[in-house]
């Protein structure tokens, strides 16, 4: 009679229980697959910028030393999964390891020699001998600063014309918004590159060929319609009540927006300005077509010249300096992750 | 706290006729409501007098001076908005400070807290409004609107997003809290009950523009248009299209307003066959298909229900019928009676 047997509810949990946990490790095991050949390169830079001489680079140091590396990496994100409230510590611990795994494999064959172009004002006398062309190529720090200020500035630029535009954008109807609306996505269309002919014309018309000004202005430009649409999303979130409610409390409108507007859309601001440093810092294209000769050098053209200019290819030195330029992106970028993936969502969250 | 006058104040969105044609006098320290549905204009007034949008005709008066083109800030008004609208990046102490960072009171931080304790969130200064009740929130808004002394306090909607014992609380709430400080104060709601039972006067508003002014009782009882006969009351009031081969009526009128309550079950009368049951708690709300169409009527739920299909007897007084012209105003003094009624008493 009661042949219709019950369900099983202890197996059922139990399957799916295990169907659960099969499904997670392999998309862990996906991931990490997929993260190795992109990781690798970077610890090639590394090992490479530590361990090359003048002859060219020793491949079995390269191999051993991603065997430490690799292992590491792997056993950091075991423990970034395992330990959620330790996550610093089994950080600083897989990064010792790692030290500690390096000085053992290869540590004889580690120097600090491809950095010297960091205390070195004039590397090529330094490589040629003096009386070549010194004086053409500049000490580091001067292409450092220089990118720097390309940099900060643009991102400035970028930042404050984006947060008004937005705002205005976001708050007030006037003749031809959509359109503009619609023409700055249709900008995003065309690529910039395909403008370098002509922004070349107009820097030379204008006169800033040459001046770190004509970079600057350009980069932020291109980027303008991008970060103004961005900005304009964070507005959108944020109610207008507020806004009425600080206006009614005694505010002015330029007041309403600075106390109760502008706090509201801080993710927003920070994105766009790690977005816009970071591409100030590794800009190329531009900083090269706006220069005739080598009246200013960013570390972008550095890194150019060190690798093509020099002497033939000096492996270490240009991993050393790939290292160098790529740590003040690194840090902000780790700084701010937070921020940058709230971007994608597009508006501010409680 | 102030006296506020709106003279024939009229606002459009380009062709949107938004508010026409208002007129009204709040009087100093007087509570009123503006009721309506959505739409009707009552907010955008609301805006108009608080200065977030500039009329378009017509004349705002405080104390009989004219305040048109003076800015928001400068007008000394709090506003309670139904999202609250609190500065999600401040405490709550700091959010009923903000007004004070404008206007330069001598003693903001202990009148801060004064205010709070009138509001009764003393204990909650240092939270974030993130980290508040949907009440709490109302109450630090409440707070911060009238930390300043505001000629006018505005209140949007602000009860519609509470639940319904909260609601409860915070009416009381608002009107001791209104009542203790004597602002003059004016709540925009949708719901007639928070209006009625909050304000000592209300205003009746539909499609733009003032449908009538005046006490709860006055809007109920005596209806100027057939606008507000129909929305005032729950459950709303009956229709019936007039002239009526059965009713004698005021001739002229076109329609015959009868309040549920005032009719009754009687042993001869209209004959009537039930149609829908309704209890609704006090009393079960009771539909019957009659000649004259079909009436809703109250029978106390203590009493024997009627079922659905039960033939009775109806039977309304004479004076408690409103009776409206083809424009729809109300025409004074007029009533209707059923025709035969004469005939069976006889």
């Amino acid at each position: 009679m009661e042949t219709q047997a019950k369900p099983d509810w202890g197996l059922l949990a139990a399957r799916s229980r295990r169907a659960r946990q099969i499904k997670k490790t392999l998309l862990i095991g996906f991931l990490t697959i997929v993260t190795v050949p992109i990781l690798l390169p970077f610890f090639w830079m590394l090992v490479v910028s530590l361990s090359a001489r003048t002859g060219g680079v020793e491949s079995a140091v390269l191999w051993r030393a991603c065997a430490v590396l690799l292992p590491a990496t792997l056993a950091y994100v075991v423990l970034h999964l395992a330990l959620p409230r330790r996550r610093v510590w089994s950080a600083l611990g897989c990064l010792a390891l790692a030290g500690v795994g390096l000085w053992v494999s290869v540590g004889n064959e580690l120097h600090l020699n491809n950095y010297r172009f960091l205390i070195t004002p004039n590397l090529i006398e330094d490589i040629r001998g003096a009386a070549t062309a010194g004086g053409q190529f500049p000490w580091v720090w001067e292409a450092f600063v220089n990118s720097l200020w390309v940099a900060a500035s643009s991102t400035v630029l970028k930042v404050s014309v984006a947060t008004l535009a937005g705002y205005y954008i976001s708050r007030f109807t006037f003749l031809g918004r959509s359109s503009f609306l619609q023409g700055l996505l249709l900008i995003e269309v065309f690529h910039p590159w395909m403008l370098t002919i002509p922004i070349f014309l107009v820097i030379y018309w204008v006169g800033l060929l040459n001046t770190l000004t004509g970079p600057i202005l350009v980069l932020t430009a291109l980027q303008l319609p991008f970060f103004i649409f961005i900005m304009k999303g964070f507005f959108d979130a944020v109610p207008w009540d507020i806004e009425m409610s600080a206006m009614t409390d005694g505010a002015s409108r330029r007041e309403a927006f600075w106390y109760v507007v502008l706090p509201q859309v801080r993710p927003g601001l920070l994105a766009i300005g790690v977005l816009g440093f970071i591409q100030g810092w590794e800009e190329y294209v531009f900083v090269t077509a706006l220069r005739t000769g080598s009246s200013y050098w960013v570390m972008s053209t550095y890194l150019y010249y060190v690798a093509e200019d020099v002497m033939g290819v000096d492996y270490g030195l240009v991993a050393a300096v790939s290292v160098f330029y790529i740590i003040p992106s690194l840090a902000l970028y780790l700084l701010c992750q937070r921020y940058l993936t709230q971007m994608t969502l597009g508006g501010i969250k409680g | 706290m102030a006296e506020v006058m709106l003279k024939a104040l009229r606002k459009t969105w380009d062709d949107v006729v938004a508010v026409d044609d208002v007129s009204v006098t709040i009087e100093d320290g007087e509570f009123i409501a503006i009721l309506g549905p959505s739409g009707c204009g009552k907010s955008t007034t609301l805006f108009m007098l608080a200065g977030v949008y500039l009329p378009s005709a017509g004349d705002i008066l405080f104390d009989g001076i004219r305040v048109n083109d003076v800015e928001a800030r400068h007008r000394n008004v709090g506003i309670v908005f139904q999202s609250y609208a609190l500065y999600p990046n401040m405490s709550v102490l700091q959010n009923i400070l903000f007004p004070t960072r404008f206007q330069k009171l001598p003693d903001a931080e202990a009148r801060a807290r004064e205010m709070a304790e009138m509001v009764q969130i003393s204990e909650l200064h240092d939270r974030r409004p993130s980290q508040l009740s949907g009440g709490q929130q109302q109450r630090v808004a409440l707070a911060r609107a009238l930390i300043k002394r505001p000629n006018l306090l505005l209140l949007d909607e602000p009860l519609s997003n509470l639940d319904a014992t909260l609601r409860l609380t915070m009416r009381a709430e608002i009107r001791r809290i209104t009542r203790e400080l004597g602002v003059t104060t004016l709540l925009v709601t949708h719901d007639q009950l928070e209006a009625t039972t909050m304000a000592d006067r209300v205003i009746c508003m539909n499609a733009g523009r003032i449908e009538q002014v005046g006490r709860a009782q006055e809007l109920y009882l005596k209806p100027d248009t057939q606008f507000v006969a129909g929305f005032i009351g729950s459950p709303p009031i009956n229709l019936l299209p007039l002239p009526h081969a059965e009713l004698e009526a005021h001739a002229g009128a076109t329609l015959m307003g009868l309040r549920p309550e005032t009719i009754e079950v009687a042993e001869r009368g209209i004959p009537a066959e039930v149609t829908h049951v309704e209890p609704m708690g006090r009393e079960v709300l009771t539909t019957a298909g009659t000649p004259l169409g079909p009436l809703r009527f109250l029978v106390p739920t203590a009493q024997p229900n009627w079922t659905t299909g039960a033939r009775l007897h109806l039977r309304f007084a004479e004076d408690a019928t409103v009776l409206f012209d083809a424009a729809g105003k109300r025409i004074d003094g007029a009533t209707a009676r059923w025709r035969k009624e004469s005939k069976e008493r006889a």
